[in-house]
């Protein structure tokens, strides 16, 4: 070295051709002598460096197009155009070596494609259904009120009408604040006028509702104010989709009159094609409340809506809003204590329980991808090494470390790449068939209807395989482009060594696979347990063989409770007759349906003070209801015939009622009030419990009312709704023609609602679970078809890595048992790591799944025991197939090799 | 050799093996790249000097040789470049060419 050149002329020199190196220091070293001359030798020092470093590019950029024809141009532009050209050729070696091993493409890319596909399904539903914005300007603005009573652990009830009113007058936090009407599926209007007599769904509305989400009339005008007073709200909007179905998109329909439930509402507008409401009704209509319903607290059947105003945050309005309850608590104590607001967005209120299993979902799949990626990677890392020779050539033939590393990147992203699109298929594919599984319950969430794979979808599916190309091929590049030139074509062909480094990161990746399988099947398991302990619940009735159907006694012709009955006592008569109808029933709240309306119930000459509030679920039931669903009568009589109007008044109360009110008593003969009126009943019967809103959910207490003593009023203001059960001995088709023949005998004028199967409703209250259980169980079990097909692919490598010493034991003596022991070890210390983290990592998830497991702990031994056996007996035989092969090896033929 | 079909020299070769020819016995990097700035006022990389230097050689357009080393540069030797007969023959037939495109357009383009 020249004296005053520096050391990193030598560095660079690396990039340079040997050949030139010698002549091109020379220059530098004669050019920096004469600046060091002119300018010193710090500027003359800069400039060697910049020199050197720009050599170093240029010769770098020379080399990556090495043994090509090059074009005839020298033009001083050409390394961008040698960039694009070596990535050209790349990609192109990444195709034909991919063509050359087509097994390996083929696991990659069905891996990736797993992955990636069940990712973008997964990511496009939880995308739709949390993440985007609701269908109204403002969204984050509007929430959703709502009644806490946290000594029952309800944290969003319905509101009390005379709660809402005060809520609304005393707040300084909302713009603008509107009540709906909680109405059950059952809930719909006759519609009649025009055509065929319809149902539709009804929403009933305070008239400020259009104005808190956001909403303009396409057509007409919203609601007035003064149209939520009783007698004034015989107005409505239609949707979109009626409007255009019932009444083909003819503008001249506001200001006619159609007729609900035979009373005439005048169309005032037309609501635009992008309102949406998770009911999705199809009339929307002012909710007015008479001065008696305007006074009720203790009756909670209201949703409430409010429009933040602006500069107010949540936080402030929930400061407002506690203060108001509070006030409300000091002054009606009776009703309000213990009692608050409570609010969350919109949104919340929409999603509900479904966001946490919506997010184990999609944890659930984003460990199927880490296990597709690391199965990947332990196939680029074999190949990587089953490459060495040929990396070697080309690193001793003037390759750089660099140079390599880029193509073998090109290559992991090409198949990354692949996997992309062919996991977008997937995805189509996956989508299609999630709208056909997707349960009636999911319909009403927010965007579920748009769900598919749109540009955020691609673009998270695209750069996720770009990533798993780019993070799972870096490191593969950087350990076989590792091997010194010359090292692998002088040492041995199949190094017994080999990369010990590579051999760790491929034993982490499988370790890192075991552990995620070990979680989702952790996590499947507890599922399927809990799926399993719910549909071993009993609902209280018989299910099987009962059908029901909705009615709906439009007020205006069943006014008097004489009509009801006499029209009722007809129906049952009538199907009494009907061959294949065993026994008929009828209630104002079936179990399943939803529907929840709750009244305060004084007890005769009980002084005790309970600590929790004292109400029943008031249920109005035919005489033959229990039998005919099959409702165990516990104790006492269930009604008869003789309980009429002109006979005392009596109720039947189900267990839950008895044990929370009469702990230590017979409730038999003990006299009650509901709804804090003078009615007092007296308790003839103790039923079983029905399990009212669910499998998975507590029963409450309920009251049954016999149907000729009580008049139909509860419910809706002016439609009396009950739901008809009848238990079949033939299909659901045929009970559905004989309702409708025994209806329409009795009054032609009256729509039956859809005759369905009591199974159904029930199978509906499980489905989000049966999806989620049935998707995670799904996802496990790619995540262990992907698990052993790595260790499979990790034992097998290193067998023919190890074939030359297995030859050298088995010659000096070793028998077959101790060479597969040997391999067992192997296999069996990462099974064992695998498990154990898996284990841990499994115990720390699961907790967060705790809302969505039934009679399971999240810890539950044995689960986890079955799950970890699972995975081991798959992990031993991923070991046994190639252990046993290496046995096999001839030792004079492994020496040889 | 593939590329002697080639019969197209790149600009930037042209004016490499121009700067040669006119350099003589005393053609080397600095005083190529010294000679292309001389004439044309283009500052190029040494980069690109030696890399086409070298794909010239490859193509059979230049021979070089080693000059004994001098202690200016360090104990190193210098590589000296001279052309071919190809080269010239390639340098006449891209005149040639050159000439013959240009013959007419004095009015359009001018005198240089």
């Amino acid at each position: 070295m020249t004296p005053g050149l520096p050391p990193i002329v030598r560095i660079f020199a690396r990039f340079v051709p040997a050949d030139l190196r010698e002549p091109i220091a020379g220059d530098l070293a004669e050019e920096y002598a004469e600046l060091r001359r002119h300018r010193g030798t710090l500027a003359a020092t800069v400039w060697l460096w910049g020199q050197a470093a720009r050599l170093a590019w240029a010769f770098r950029w020379e080399r990556a197009t090495r043994g090509r024809g090059l074009p005839p141009i020298g033009d001083e532009l050409r390394s961008t155009s040698h960039m694009w050209d070596t990535i050209r050729q790349d990609v192109g070696f990444g195709f034909r070596m991919l063509r050359r091993q087509p097994g390996f493409a083929a696991v990659a890319i069905f891996a990736l494609a797993l992955g990636i596909g069940a990712t973008t399904v997964i990511f496009s539903v939880v995308d739709a259904v949390l993440w985007r914005p609701l269908p109204y300007p403002a969204a984050d603005r509007v929430m959703a009120l709502a009644e806490q009573r946290p000594r029952e652990s309800r944290w969003f009830g319905p509101v009390a009408p005379a709660d809402f009113f005060d809520w609304r007058r005393d707040n300084k936090s909302f713009a603008s604040m509107a009540a709906l009407m909680v109405t059950a599926p059952s809930g719909a209007f006759n519609l009649t006028g025009a055509g065929e007599p319809e149902r539709v769904k009804p929403l009933q509305v305070s008239p400020a509702f259009l104005a808190v989400i956001g909403v303009v009339p396409a057509l007409g005008r919203d609601f007035l104010a003064e149209e939520e007073i009783d007698g004034r709200e015989q107005v409505v909007l239609l949707s979109d989709g009626l409007w255009r179905r019932r009444f083909g998109a003819d503008p001249s329909v506001v200001g006619r009159t159609i007729s609900f439930n035979g009373n005439p509402f005048e169309i005032i507008g037309v609501l635009p094609p992008h309102f949406w409401w998770p009911s999705r009704p199809d009339v929307v209509v002012p909710l007015a409340l008479d001065d008696h319903d305007r006074t009720l607290r203790a009756a909670h059947f209201l949703e409430v809506v409010g429009r933040l105003r602006d500069g107010v945050s949540p936080g402030q309005a929930r400061e407002d809003l506690r203060l108001v309850g509070a006030r409300l608590s000091q002054a009606y104590p009776a009703e309000n204590a213990n009692h608050a607001p409570n609010l969350r967005p919109l949104r919340d209120a929409f999603v509900g329980d479904v966001r946490p299993a919506l997010l184990v979902l999609l944890g659930a799949v984003v460990f199927v991808m880490f296990i597709a990626c690391a199965n990947v990677a332990t196939l680029l890392l074999a190949r990587a090494a089953s490459r060495q020779k040929e990396l070697s050539v080309r690193r001793a033939v003037g390759a750089t470390r660099s140079r390599v590393v880029q193509q073998m990147l090109t290559e992991s992203l090409v198949v990354a790449l692949a996997g992309g699109i062919a996991g977008l298929l997937v995805a189509a594919w996956g989508l299609a068939a999630f709208r056909t599984i997707v349960p009636a319950q999911f319909t009403t969430l927010p965007g579920i209807a748009a769900v598919g794979i749109d540009g955020r979808v691609l673009a998270a599916a695209f750069g996720l395989s770009a990533l798993t190309g780019m993070i799972f091929g870096i490191v593969p590049a950087l350990v076989a482009s590792d091997s010194r030139i010359g090292t692998a074509l002088t040492e041995e062909p199949r190094g017994s060594s080999g990369s010990v480094r590579a051999g760790r990161f491929r034993a982490a990746l499988v370790v890192a696979e075991l552990a995620l399988s070990l979680v989702l099947l952790a996590g499947a398991a507890l599922l399927i347990v809990s799926f399993r302990n719910l549909i071993n619940v009993s609902p209280g009735f018989q299910p099987d063989q009962l059908v029901f159907t909705r009615l709906s006694l439009p007020g205006a012709r069943y006014g008097q409770h004489a009509r009801t009955v006499a029209f009722f006592d007809a129906l049952y008569e009538r199907l009494r007759a009907a061959p294949g109808l065993q026994r008929v029933g009828a209630t104002t709240s079936l179990p399943f349906d939803g529907a929840d309306s709750r009244l305060n119930l004084v007890i005769e000459h009980k002084t005790t003070a309970f600590p929790f509030p004292v109400r029943l679920h008031p249920r109005i039931v035919s005489t033959e209801y229990f039998q005919t669903m099959g409702i165990p009568l516990m104790r006492g009589r269930a009604f008869t015939g003789r309980d009429t109007d002109s006979t005392p008044n009596v109720v039947v109360i189900n267990e839950a009622a008895a044990r929370r009110y009469w702990p230590n008593e017979d409730p038999i003969g003990q006299r009650i009030s509901l709804g804090a009126t003078d009615d007092w009943r007296q308790i003839v019967g103790v039923v079983g419990d029905t399990r009212d809103e669910g499998l998975d959910a507590e029963t409450d207490p309920a009251g049954y009312l016999p149907q000729h003593q009580v008049f139909l009023s509860l419910g809706n203001a002016f439609e009396r709704t009950i739901t008809v059960v009848a238990r079949t001995t033939g299909d659901t088709a045929s009970a559905a023609s004989m309702l409708r023949t025994a209806v329409a005998s009795i009054d032609p004028q009256l729509p039956i609602g859809l005759v369905r199967p009591m199974d159904e409703l029930i199978g509906d209250s499980i489905a989000p679970r049966r999806l989620n259980f049935v998707l995670v169980s799904a996802f496990a079990l790619v995540a262990l078809v992907l698990t052993a097909a790595g260790l499979y692919g990790v034992m097998a490598y290193a067998v023919a890595q190890r074939t030359r010493e297995i030859g050298v034991r088995m010659a000096l003596g070793a028998s077959r048992r101790q060479v597969l022991a040997m391999m067992f070890r192997q296999g069996g210390t990462m099974t064992a790591a695998g498990i154990g983290l898996g284990i841990a990592g499994a115990l720390l998830l699961t907790r967060s799944m705790r809302s969505l497991l039934f009679g399971v702990s999240a810890a539950d031994p044995a689960v986890y025991l079955g799950v970890s056996a699972l995975l081991a007996a798959v992990a031993i035989i991923a070991v046994a197939v190639p252990s046993s092969r290496a046995t096999r090896i001839d030792p004079l033929l492994a020496l040889r090799e | 050799m593939s590329s002697a079909d080639v019969s197209a020299l790149g600009e930037f070769e042209q004016v490499v093996l121009l700067s040669i020819l006119r350099l003589g016995d005393d053609a080397y990097a600095v005083s190529v790249r010294d000679e292309i700035l001389r004439c044309t006022g283009r500052d190029v990389s040494r980069g690109s000097i030696y890399i086409t230097l070298d794909r010239l050689e490859t193509k059979g357009y230049l021979r070089s040789r080693l000059a004994d080393p001098t202690p200016e540069r360090g104990g190193r030797a210098k590589r000296y470049y001279a052309l071919r007969p190809r080269a010239v023959e390639a340098l006449r037939d891209s005149r040639r060419a050159l000439v013959a495109l240009w013959r007419g357009l004095e009015g359009v383009l001018g005198h240089a």
